[in-house]
């Protein structure tokens, strides 16, 4: 008796998980393929591997993200309603969307394609050229990459200030500097470090990590976030709750 | 062991239906409560199968007139993924609608369950339930 509630219990705490993710298949297990070349093999298509909700969440246990006083000022005076990402706007790094993403490798750029919100995608070099000298600030910057055995290592400057790392409205200035590790730990899971050094709003640099799961048998669709948005002129308060 | 069995279909049922509150594009908790929660039965007379959500529109009656409301689900990227299709729901049909209210008082919800007349329900998973 007890075994069947236990099995009763644990089939319907599945089907919440299950809508959440679709009717995929659970993402596979085995080892992480490898390119021709020996460089790794990120094909497929991915969920998560950034912050969504809360940067918080991809710092170290015990951690918390070293604001400065500024940083704090600027992050308690911003109103949800005027979070880029509700109106629309691109997610910056190393925020995510809660939607799918595809890694096209060639042997010159690292494309990321993001499905959702904003239908767009970011451009890595990797052909061995350097940042520009003081480049005009963009919403993804100027991105070079890297391969470091099992890792993409991808180093970005010129942001603009204007996307937030998260919900919660976590800021950054233009001085902004992040570098990337992107590793496939296997099949089925990416995870994604994150540096993040911004003199501007933090007192030092500091690393969060995410992980990213495959969904075998998924394709990217079309997410065009801008036909219909009505949501940020109902949106109340101050940025703070997922 | 009925009635347990029920209080476990019924917490399983409550987790779908309430979710940990992740919206897509925009804080969930900043537009609508999810502590008022509200019923509306009316006749569907619009439906928006676009981003960033999939939208449809009910007129509702009551003794002071009929007012439209705005109803909010989930992208059809997350609908479609989970076996819904912009002919789940069509115009004309009446249906009950449950869900959370909108904070500033508009006639706005996010719709959470939608049952047919016929007792089915649809959209089962609404923008709270997006994928994490």
């Amino acid at each position: 008796m007890r075994r069947m509630l236990i099995g009763v219990a644990l089939a319907v705490l599945a089907v919440p998980l299950l809508l959440a993710q679709g009717r995929g298949p659970a993402p596979p297990t085995g080892p992480a393929p490898k390119l021709a070349n020996g460089n790794p093999d990120f094909s497929g298509v991915w969920q998560g591997g950034g912050p969504v909700g809360d940067l918080a969440q991809g710092m170290p246990k015990g951690e918390s993200i070293p604001l400065n006083a500024e940083g704090q000022r600027v992050m308690a005076s911003r109103q949800s309603k005027d979070d880029p990402e509700a109106n629309c706007l691109p997610t910056g790094v190393p925020r995510t969307a809660p939607y799918p993403w595809r890694m096209l490798q060639t042997p010159t750029h690292v494309f990321i394609l993001f499905e959702g919100n904003i239908h767009s995608y970011r451009q890595i070099f990797i052909d061995g050229r350097k940042h520009p000298v003081d480049p005009d600030p963009t919403w993804y910057g100027h991105s070079i990459g890297h391969y470091e055995g099992n890792t993409l290592v991808v180093d970005t400057i010129g942001f603009n200030d204007r996307f937030w790392f998260d919900f919660r409205g976590h800021p950054h200035t233009e001085k902004l500097h992040t570098v990337e590790r992107y590793t496939r730990k296997d099949l089925g899971t990416i995870t994604v470090e994150t540096t993040i050094d911004d003199p501007g709003y933090y007192t030092k640099p500091f690393t969060v990590t995410f992980t990213g799961r495959l969904r075998p048998g998924e394709e990217l669709m079309e997410y065009i976030c801008q036909e219909n948005e009505q949501d940020a002129a109902h949106v109340k308060g101050p940025a703070g709750t997922p | 062991m009925k009635t347990i069995l029920r209080g476990v279909a019924l917490a399983g049922f409550g987790l779908l239906v309430s979710g940990a509150p992740m919206s897509a594009h925009h804080s969930f908790a900043a537009e609508y409560d999810s502590a008022k929660p509200v019923t509306l039965k009316g006749v569907v007379s619009k439906i928006e199968w676009t981003n960033p959500h999939a939208r449809f529109y009910i007129d509702v009656k009551d003794e002071t007139g009929t007012y439209t409301w705005n109803l909010e689900l989930a992208s059809p990227n997350v609908l479609s993924r989970n076996g819904w299709t912009r002919k789940t729901l069509n115009i004309g049909d009446e249906i009950t609608v449950q869900g959370s209210l909108a904070k500033d008082g508009s006639k706005m919800a996010n719709a959470r369950v939608v049952t047919l007349a016929s007792g089915k329900r649809v959209f089962a998973g609404s923008s709270e339930e997006t994928p994490k």
